[in-house]
Order: structure tokens, then C-alpha cells, then sequence
């Protein structure tokens, strides 16, 4: 029989006139990555993998994830559909985070310090000796002064037990890492409008200003954010400008990059500012019935900050800023968003002030496409809860920085030092200030090997992290996958409660935070007499879990603790679209967020009892719960008088500049042609001081050469790859340079979190170096896959303190260094921070504090102020 | 070696006669028994710090001499320490190299996959429930596939084989024997041998160095004696030297996306990875 001759050109033609036929057919696969979210298949069995929900805390932007375990391990990672901020979607640094629970260097025992402090010999102990060797120490600060024992924590989302469990010792020193973080933003927008953060409507809007943040790589809410600046980008057309001095990922999204000089974003908005209610381009209305001034005032204020003015120090053309300003006024909506970039430098408050003015002038508030306050939820502590501390720490709430309500940390070095406080137990959480902190190890290192300042320091922590190194003690906490933790963060607009939830038992002997402390309170307290247990009566961390849950209105209906440990989230805000990546409700529409939230009603019941002073604010029971404006009563926003303060009181009080204002740094002032700012920045592989460690990002990102410009390294001579100097007035580096046109010409960039001494094998290569040294760890058989010999140069060690005298940040961006070919004797990695320099820069920076002398000086625009006996030292109001 | 710690005597073949005794199920399970308490002794030297009950019954004249006689050279940090330093010193040793940050786990997952808690791990708990047994911490809690808890379950399978022997059961010594070589043809003989190599490299202390050498030649014999072929995946790994390894890029490039004159300099050397595989 003759077999149909079917060519390949036979086929096409079948195929041309069957198109339609095969339309029609069944489809009945779909690819996976689009269909499927929520699930994950073994590729071995096919069997499906145990999907168990969390939210990701390898950083602190808290992505919906689900983690997939096979075999009682954690396989995979990925993000959760059913989050609305996060949409199903996890960066690099979530993919990789189960490498925290796995990682062969982590602690998974107690471990008691026997040689000297930072030798690196260690006893194995068991958990009841430890307590008791603690809770021994503890007993003996209680009895000197409860104040003694201090604890300080770094990434902490336990949701109130870290004070739960120093107010049940009594002391009042809780130190937070939030000084080396943004604290200078937060406590500009805390007074001006509430809340410490603002959610950009990025999705909905026609134009973005983003001054200093890395919106696409790193700032705080990096992925829910990224998708939306997207979504605005693609969708909406919108545009976005970035002002920053390095052409970041999001500089190069952007449609202009304008690079500035570090530290006067704040000059550039005031001048935009100018143009803005010069031109008549305000919105009169929202100023006039939302502010505590009137536009005229702002007017008056205003005229001052020139373009031209701004152009001088900035360096940005005053027609640009012309331009940009007119363009961010007449574009409806608009928003704008800064993280560090303007606001860790001395005076980063007054730049993050004037920057958040814009949207404020411009009426763009709680508008789609606009500038919105953040959505959050809150949960219930369980009961009893212990009082707060009898007495303040002069740690914690130091008199020289009344504003600062997020605190100084960096800074206690220097005063454990000056004696200030004495400290009988260090009780360290998540926390690295000695590779974290401006000074690193020569400031915290020679703190935590000094045992006559810290006599006894214990680090609750699962890596032997620059910090755990020096202890004496190490409890070993569990890594996030291993933990029961409430969650919400306002990193959408649409509000969420959460859990971390354990995916698996915990490794070896580890110990949650919240069950490590309530052991502890229980030795210290073992019968209850001391009044202690009462505070930590729960069985484990589900448990704590149902106190903070199975009682929120709404949830507790959905089923409580058992609905998150379901889902991870709530509530559920529809179905996660494979085909757009939005979030539908039942109708098929993608879910609208809810805006004006300010203008919300207060209902009759709402106002029974109420007196409306003559300014419109609404009083109940000694507190403002409401503004009345044009007759109708109003929520406001959550200040004291539920108004944007564009003028704040308070600060006018400590001889600050109630009104935006901009003051240059003085180091930057006198600045020699041979002289650049040094600034850090983070790639987006990695955060602070835990990512080096996980082996699939150091895969990706392991060295960390300095960024500098083209035409200046072109005066000193030097090219990519050469090696350079770097010195600055507390101590000097030697890495190697990346020349390039994307920074400004007077800066250098060195990204963070390289160039470990410590932290396991991976950040630190330290055990390839030693290969067939005699010690321990050679040959190690994952090692052999390293294939880099690189780990980087960190920075910290030549950044000298340098404190916002408002807000408290460290100025990370104020660096004046010399930058030079390294020389013969230097070698890649050489660093060297002294000390005594460092305390002097402590010194220099403190006279800037509003009982500084130089606090005047800065300031002549206050002259009317009283001085520093004018004032007295009030509770600072951060939370 | 383990001849010479057990007390086996060579049995000289005569001429003309079979050099394969068959031995009586007593003899036999008298054997196993004996190397089921080396397996323990090795497991307790490994599992977690030597308690003072095990640092007693290994410094005993008969041990130390039964240690010499297999050629194990322990040194005057061990048996001239006076007892308490010497219980301090090897926990303090114990911890530097098998249980704090930066140290090398005698754990399998950590030796053949670099993380804790792999397939082993999984393995070995499923391995252990469906011979009955359930593991529980002693004075510290540790992983299924951890060195000591690997031989003792060995130790353990050992014992119900001599129990077998004792009631004539043939049948189950066989499955036994069976169990015992499959064991060690999944776990401990792929990485052991490697592994005490490394211990008796890094190790400072006698002890460990000595145990560490005990451990490796028997291993070898054991998986001589069982007739088995497995290779060691831990130290026998092939070593690929740095300079021999071409990639598609230049590994000492920043990782900024930049450095293009570097890297298009470096590109006549770069080679490909299918190259290198």
C-alpha cells in the first residue's frame, strides 16, 4: 500500500487551513508558572509538595511566601497569591532564605565562651546551664539597678516581646538599630502628618519625583513597590525622575536621573517649592484647610530657596529644577517618594521635611495616584502585661536628642564609655553593630571586648556574627522559617495581618526569641513570688500566637489563628489574576483601594461628648480624635491636632526651625578640590549583615569595589579594577575601583554587606584561606564549589558617627574622604579605624545636639530662642 | 587493626585445608557483638562530648593497652590529663570542630550537600522508624545522620543480628546482615573515610585524632569484610585546581555589571562551561 506522501511544506498547508479547527481544540494544558501559583509538585514523585504559608523576613519588606517542604525540608520558596501587597511574587533574597535554616555554620546549641573574648573557643552547654549561668548574672544587675541590664535588638518583628520582656526585668534600656536605619524620615513625617512612612499610589499615578531611593533594588517595600512603579510605568504611562548621586537600577528606569550632591535633596524640594507657590501652582485649598499654616505664609517662607540657590549647593541646574517643579504641580496625580538618601546626613530631618512638602503643597495626599498615608493593622498583647520601667536610661533616652524618638544608638559606645550608664548585662537580638554600625570594629568591637565596659554579654542569635563572636554567652535562636511571629506591614494599600509560622521543627537545640525569653523570666522567677511569670504564662509560640489572634474583629470570625496558619494573610482580598498579576474581586475587576482616608466622618455617636477647641480639633477624653473643617466633622490625620504640621511647634522649642528648611553640612561646606563624600548603598542581593552567608546570592554578588566617576578618577589615575586608597579622618581602606559615568563626580560608592570577618565560612572565605593550615573547617566540601576568592572591603570601619541633632540618624552619607592610588604597602582589604578619632568625630557631632554649641551657629534664623535651659527634657515621643 | 582491638586471632590455614571456617552461630555472634561495641565506642566518641562514665571505661588500663595494641597513639593531653581538665579540654575540643560556627558537623547532610537537614537526614529518621527505632536526644539533641547516631544504629542492628544468632535464627542474621550492608552502602560508607581523614588533620587533641584514625581503618575493614564496593563522596571528591577552571565569565569581575574593559581584555582566555564539562 502507497503511504500518503506528507512533506513538511504538505504540512504547512494543512496547517493554514485548519487554523480555526485549531482554536476550537481542547487546551488542555497550562503553564505552570502562571496557573499554578500556590503549589509546587515533587519532579521526582509528582506528588504534591506541603505548601505552608509565611511571610518572608530574610529583609524587613515582609512578602507573602509559601514555603514548599518535601521530606520534612523546606525544597522551595515562593511567593504566596494570596498576599495582597506581594501578589505572589519574591525577590532573589526570598527565593534564597532557606539557606538561614540549613546553613552549616549556624548555632544550634548553647555555646559559653571559655578562651578570651573573640579567640573563638567555645563549650557546648546545655539550655538549663545557660539559664542558670544567665538568669545568675540577671539577678545580681536586678539587684544593683534593673537599668543595668540592657538589650539591644537589630531586625526585631516579635511583636511586643522584646519590651514585654525587659518591662518584666524593669529596665528601661532597649536600645533598636533605628538610628543606623532611617529614624531622621520617620521623625520628620511623625510630627508633620502621623505616621512614619508614606505609601506612594506608584500604580495610579501620572508622575513620581524619587529622591535617594532604590525603589527597584532595596528601600523599604523594594518588591510590593517595584510592582507597582511598574504597573504606573507600563499602564499608566507615568513618569518618573530620580534625584540620587548614583545611577542606581531605579535611576536608570527612570526617564531623567539627576545626580545631586549628597545631602541636598532637601535644597533642590525647597527650591521646587519656591517655584511651585511662586507660579501659583499650589493647591490653596487642601493647604489653607489640611495645615496648621495658611498658603500666604508658606508663601512668605518660601521665597527664600531660589533655584538658583539650590543650584549652587546641589549642583542641579536651576532651569531643571524649574522645570521639574512646574512638571510635578501641573501633573495630576503625583507622588513622590525618598528613603535614605535624603535623610541620613546631619539635618536629614529638615530634607526629608522638605521634600514630603510637595505632594503636602501640591494637594496630592490620600488621592489615587498620590502620596497616602500607610495602612496598617495592629493586634491585642496578651494579658497581664507588665508595667512599664520605674526609671529612664540615659542610653535610651538620652537628654542631649529629645527628638530623636527612635534613638541614638550608634552613639552608646561612647557614652558606656564616658560613663554615662554603667551596663552589668548586654543582652544582644538580631543585632550586628560591630560590622553595622558607623565605626564597626573599632568602635562596638573595642566596646564588646572591653569586659570592664560590658562585664557579661549575651547574644541571642543563630550565626556567629561579627557581634556573637565577642560574647560569653550565645543562645541560639531560630532563623525566620523556624518561627511564630505576628505580622503587618504597610506595604500597600491595602492593610493585612500575618504570620511567620514554623515550617518544620526547629534545628538542634535552637529556641525561638519569645520561648527563649519566657524560659529565662521562668529560672529568674521559676514559683512566680518575684512577680515575673505572670507576664509569660503561655505554653509555646502558637499559643502566644492565639492571644495576639483568635480575638480580632473580622478575623476571629474567619477562624483566627487557624485562618493564617491556612492562608498566612488576612484578609483575602480576591484572586490573584495569572494573566495581569493583579488582585480581582469576585467580579472579575481588579480591587480598588480605599483613599481619603483623612476625610473620613466621625459619626454622631463618634462625636457624643466631644469639645471642638477653636482651631477645629475635636477633643474625647483629653485626646483629638477629629477636625472639624467647613462645618463637618472630620477624622484628620493622626497628629495632635489632626492637621499636617508644616509647621512643627516642638521643634521650634529645642532652637530647631519649625518650617521646611535646608541646612548644608559643614564638612561638605569647606570640602577641598581633592575631596569626595563617601556613600554605601545595597545591591539587591543583599541587606545589613545577613546575606553574605547565603550561598546563592554571595554566588551572585560577593565584591563590593568602589564606585567613582570617570573624570575623577581620571585626576588621580586611576582604572577599573586598580586599587585605591581611601582615608577619612577616623581611618583608612584600600579596595579596589569601578570607574564609571553613573555617579557624581564629588562621591564614591562602596555597597554594603561584604567584606565579613566573621559570620561562617561563606562570608568570609576564611576557611579557604586557612586550607591545610592546621585548624578546623579545611576541606570542606562545599567550599570546593566557591569558585570566588573575593569577599569584598566593608566600609563602616572609616565612617566616623555623625548624629541628625533632630532626628538621630547616622549621617551614612556625610563622609568626607580622600581617594588616592594605593601604594605599595597597601594591599586589597587593609582597614583600619582608630578609635580615638572615632571618639572625637563623637565629640564634633555632639556639638551640633540643640545643647551643642554649634547648635546656634546653625540656626541664626531661631535667634529668639531661650537656649537649652529654656526647655525641659520631655518623654520623646517615637514608637 | 580492629584484629588487634578485639583480640581476633589469625587462624593460620593448614596445607590441604579449606582457609574458609565455617564458625558456630555462637562464635559468629560473638563476633558481631564485638564489633558491635566497637561501633559504640566509636559512637560515643562522636555522638556528643565524652561523658565521664565513657572517659572512664576508655582509660582503663585494659583499654589503653587494647588501644596501643591496635596502634593507636594517644598522647600525654589524654592519658596523663588529670580527669576533669581532661573531660573541660575535650568538650572544648568537641566544640570547636564538631558543634560551634565554623567547624566541620559529623553530620552526613553537611558533608555530601553542605547544608543540614538534607536527604540523609530524612533517610536515615525513616530508616530508623521502620527498624523501630525512634531517635531521642541524649545530653543534646542531633541529627538523624550525625557520625555517632549512624554507627549506633549500626550497633544497635548488630546486636538483634547476635540475638538472632543466639536463637538460631539464620534467616533473620541474613536479613540483618543484609540491613547492615545496605546501611552502610547508603550512608556511613559514602562519607566516613573522608571524613575521619579530615578529623585526624584538624584535629589538636590526641583523642580525636586517635579516634578519628580508629574510625578510618575501621571503616575500611568493615566494608572490606562485607564484601561491599562503595566509594567515599566526602574527601574523594574530584578537586578541579582553580587554575584549570574556564568559565564564561571572568570570576574576579565586579559585580556591578561594569568593568568592560577588564573583561573584554580577559576574553581571549575565557573558555566556555560545556568546555570544562
Amino acid at each position: 500500500m502507497e503511504m500518503p506522501k506528507v512533506t513538511r511544506r504538505t504540512f504547512l498547508k494543512v496547517s493554514a487551513g485548519t487554523g480555526a479547527a485549531a482554536a476550537a481544540a481542547p487546551r488542555l494544558l497550562r503553564a505552570m508558572e502562571t496557573e499554578l501559583g500556590g503549589k509546587d509538585f515533587g519532579p521526582v514523585t509528582g506528588a504534591e509538595r506541603k505548601a505552608i504559608p509565611i511571610n518572608c523576613h530574610v529583609c524587613n519588606i515582609q512578602d507573602g511566601a509559601i514555603a514548599y517542604v518535601e521530606n520534612d525540608r523546606v525544597v522551595k520558596l515562593e511567593g504566596n497569591p494570596e498576599h495582597v501587597s506581594t501578589r505572589g511574587r519574591l525577590c532573589a533574597k526570598g527565593n534564597a532564605g532557606m539557606w538561614y535554616s540549613y546553613d552549616p555554620d549556624r548555632i544550634l546549641y548553647p555555646l559559653k565562651r571559655v578562651g578570651a573574648r573573640g579567640e573563638g573557643k567555645w563549650k557546648r552547654i546545655t539550655w538549663d546551664e545557660a539559664l542558670t549561668e544567665l538568669a545568675a548574672k540577671l539577678d545580681a544587675a536586678l539587684k544593683e539597678d534593673p537599668n543595668t541590664i540592657m538589650l539591644k535588638y537589630g531586625r526585631q518583628r516579635t511583636g511586643g516581646v522584646i519590651d514585654r520582656f525587659m518591662q518584666t526585668l524593669g529596665s528601661a534600656t532597649v536600645l533598636n538599630h533605628t538610628s543606623v536605619c532611617e529614624s531622621s524620615k520617620k521623625i520628620a513625617m511623625e510630627p508633620t502628618w502621623g505616621p512614619d512612612i508614606e505609601t506612594p499610589d506608584f500604580a495610579n499615578t501620572k508622575y513620581v519625583l524619587n529622591f535617594g531611593s532604590n525603589i527597584l533594588e532595596a528601600a523599604y517595600f523594594h518588591n510590593p513597590l517595584s510592582q507597582r512603579i511598574t504597573e504606573g510605568r507600563v499602564d499608566n504611562h507615568m513618569k518618573i525622575v530620580t534625584f540620587d548621586v548614583r545611577l542606581s537600577n531605579t535611576a536608570g528606569f527612570s526617564d531623567e536621573w539627576i545626580p545631586v550632591h549628597p545631602g541636598t535633596d532637601g535644597a533642590v524640594a525647597l527650591a521646587m517649592g519656591h517655584v511651585i507657590l511662586r507660579d501659583n501652582l499650589q493647591d490653596s485649598d487642601f493647604i489653607n484647610t489640611w495645615t496648621n499654616v495658611t498658603v500666604d505664609e508658606l508663601k512668605a517662607h518660601y521665597k527664600q530657596y531660589t533655584p538658583e540657590w539650590a543650584s549652587k549647593l546641589s549642583g542641579v541646574p536651576a532651569e531643571t529644577i524649574e522645570r521639574i517643579a512646574r512638571e510635578f504641580a501641573t501633573t495630576k496625580p503625583a507622588t513622590l517618594f525618598t528613603y535614605r538618601g535624603p535623610c541620613k546626613h546631619l539635618y536629614g530631618s529638615y530634607n526629608e521635611k522638605s521634600c514630603m512638602m510637595l505632594p503636602i503643597m501640591t494637594g496630592n495626599i490620600e488621592k489615587p495616584g498620590g502620596y497616602c498615608l500607610p495602612r496598617g493593622m495592629g493586634w491585642p498583647q496578651p494579658q497581664p502585661q507588665p508595667p512599664k520601667p520605674a526609671h529612664r536610661s540615659y542610653l535610651a533616652d538620652h537628654p542631649d536628642y529629645p527628638l530623636a524618638g527612635h534613638k541614638v544608638a550608634h552613639l552608646v559606645p561612647f557614652w558606656i564609655a564616658d560613663g554615662k550608664q554603667k551596663i552589668n548585662v548586654y543582652i544582644s537580638y538580631q543585632d550586628n553593630p560591630v560590622y553595622t554600625n558607623p565605626g564597626s570594629v573599632a568602635v562596638w568591637g573595642k566596646l564588646f571586648r572591653d569586659e570592664k565596659l560590658i562585664p557579661y554579654y549575651v547574644s541571642m542569635s543563630p550565626f556567629m556574627g561579627e557581634e556573637t563572636a565577642l560574647a560569653d554567652l550565645i543562645l541560639p535562636d531560630c532563623p525566620y522559617l523556624e518561627r511564630w511571629e505576628p505580622e503587618s506591614m504597610p506595604n500597600s494599600l491595602w492593610p493585612w495581618l500575618g504570620i511567620r509560622q514554623p515550617v518544620h521543627k526547629s534545628l538542634g537545640e535552637s529556641r525561638e526569641n519569645r520561648v527563649m525569653m519566657r524560659d529565662i523570666i521562668w529560672k529568674l522567677d521559676p514559683d512566680g513570688k518575684r512577680g515575673m511569670k505572670q507576664y509569660w504564662n503561655f505554653k509555646d509560640g502558637e499559643d502566644y500566637m492565639r492571644h495576639h489572634f483568635d480575638n480580632v474583629p473580622g478575623l476571629k470570625e474567619a477562624g483566627g489563628l487557624d485562618f493564617l496558619k491556612k492562608h498566612g494573610v488576612w484578609p483575602i482580598y480576591g484572586k490573584l489574576d495569572p494573566r495581569t498579576g493583579k488582585v480581582n474581586d469576585k467580579t472579575g475587576r481588579e480591587i480598588k483601594a480605599e483613599y481619603g482616608l483623612y476625610m473620613k466622618e466621625l459619626s454622631a455617636a463618634d462625636m457624643t461628648g466631644t469639645t471642638v477647641e477653636k482651631d477645629g480639633a475635636i477633643h474625647k477624653n483629653g485626646k483629638a480624635i477629629g477636625v472639624r473643617r467647613n462645618g463637618r466633622n472630620y477624622v484628620g490625620f493622626p497628629t495632635g491636632n489632626r492637621l499636617i504640621n508644616i509647621r512643627v511647634d516642638a521643634w521650634a522649642e529645642y532652637g530647631f526651625n519649625p518650617m521646611p528648611t535646608f541646612k548644608r553640612i559643614p564638612s561638605h561646606e569647606t570640602m577641598k578640590d581633592d575631596e569626595l563624600v563617601l556613600v554605601t548603598f545595597k545591591l539587591n542581593v543583599m541587606k545589613q549583615s545577613r546575606t553574605a552567608a547565603v550561598k546563592w546570592l554571595a554566588e551572585i554578588a560577593h565584591s563590593n569595589p568602589m564606585w567613582i566617576n570617570t573624570a575623577t578618577a581620571a585626576k588621580i589615575g586611576v582604572k577599573t579594577g586598580d586599587l585605591v586608597r581611601v582615608e577619612s579622618k577616623v581611618g583608612y581602606l584600600v579596595t579596589k575601583a569601578y570607574v564609571t559615568e553613573g555617579i557624581h563626580p564629588r562621591t564614591v560608592a562602596i555597597p554594603t554587606g561584604f567584606g565579613h570577618w566573621e559570620y561562617g565560612r561563606l562570608a568570609t572565605l576564611k576557611l579557604k584561606e586557612k586550607k591545610g593550615a592546621a585548624g578546623h573547617g579545611q576541606d570542606d566540601p562545599d567550599l570546593e564549589n566557591v569558585w570566588w576568592e573575593d569577599k569584598g572591603v566593608h566600609p563602616n570601619n572609616i565612617i566616623p558617627a555623625v548624629v541628625d541633632p533632630i532626628g538621630g540618624s547616622q549621617g551614612w552619607y556625610d563622609t568626607v574622604v580622600r581617594v588616592t592610588k594605593a601604594g605599595p604597602n597597601d594591599k586589597y582589604g587593609d582597614t583600619q579605624g582608630d578609635w580615638q578619632k572615632h571618639y572625637e568625630a563623637y565629640k564634633e557631632t555632639l556639638r551640633y545636639a540643640y545643647t551643642g554649641d554649634l547648635h546656634r551657629k546653625m540656626h541664626p534664623e531661631m535667634a529668639s530662642w531661650g537656649g537649652p535651659e529654656s526647655v525641659e527634657h520631655k518623654a520623646p515621643s517615637g514608637h | 587493626m580492629i584484629r588487634d582491638l578485639l583480640g581476633i586471632e589469625e587462624v593460620e590455614a593448614a596445607a590441604g585445608e579449606t582457609s574458609v571456617p565455617v564458625a558456630s552461630p555462637a562464635a559468629t555472634a560473638a563476633e558481631v557483638r564485638e564489633r558491635a561495641a566497637v561501633y559504640r565506642l566509636l559512637s560515643g566518641a562522636f555522638v556528643e562530648e565524652p561523658s565521664r562514665e565513657f572517659l572512664d571505661a576508655v582509660r582503663t588500663p585494659d583499654a589503653q593497652r587494647r588501644f596501643a595494641e591496635a596502634g593507636l597513639r594517644l598522647d600525654d593531653d589524654f592519658t596523663g590529663a588529670p580527669f576533669d581538665e581532661l573531660a573541660e579540654t575535650l568538650a572544648v575540643e568537641y566544640t570547636t570542630l564538631f558543634a560551634a560556627s565554623g567547624g566541620f558537623p559529623p553530620v552526613e547532610s553537611v558533608r555530601l550537600y553542605g547544608r543540614f537537614k538534607q536527604e540523609p537526614n530524612f533517610d536515615t529518621m525513616q530508616l530508623y522508624k521502620r527498624h523501630g527505632f525512634v531517635l531521642q536526644p541524649g545530653r543534646f539533641e542531633v541529627f538523624a545522620d550525625q557520625l555517632g547516631v549512624e554507627l549506633m544504629f549500626v550497633a544497635e542492628l548488630l546486636e538483634r543480628q547476635a540475638a538472632a544468632l543466639d536463637r538460631e535464627d539464620a534467616k533473620g542474621s541474613r536479613r540483618l546482615d543484609k540491613d547492615i550492608k545496605r546501611f552502610w552502602v547508603q550512608h556511613p560508607g559514602r562519607w566516613v573515610r573522608g571524613y575521619a581523614g579530615l578529623v585526624q588533620r584538624a584535629a589538636h587533641h590526641s583523642f580525636y585524632r586517635e579516634m578519628a584514625r580508629l574510625l578510618d581503618g575501621f571503616a575500611a575493614e568493615e566494608i572490606a569484610a562485607m564484601g561491599l564496593a562503595v566509594e567515599d563522596a566526602d574527601q574523594a571528591r574530584l578537586v578541579v585546581p582553580k587554575a584549570e577552571i574556564k568559565v564564561e565569565f571572568d570570576p574576579n569581575e565586579p559585580v556591578c555589571n561594569g568593568c568592560v574593559g577588564e573583561a573584554l581584555a580577559a576574553q581571549e582566555k575565557v573558555q566556555t562551561l560545556h568546555d570544562l564539562r
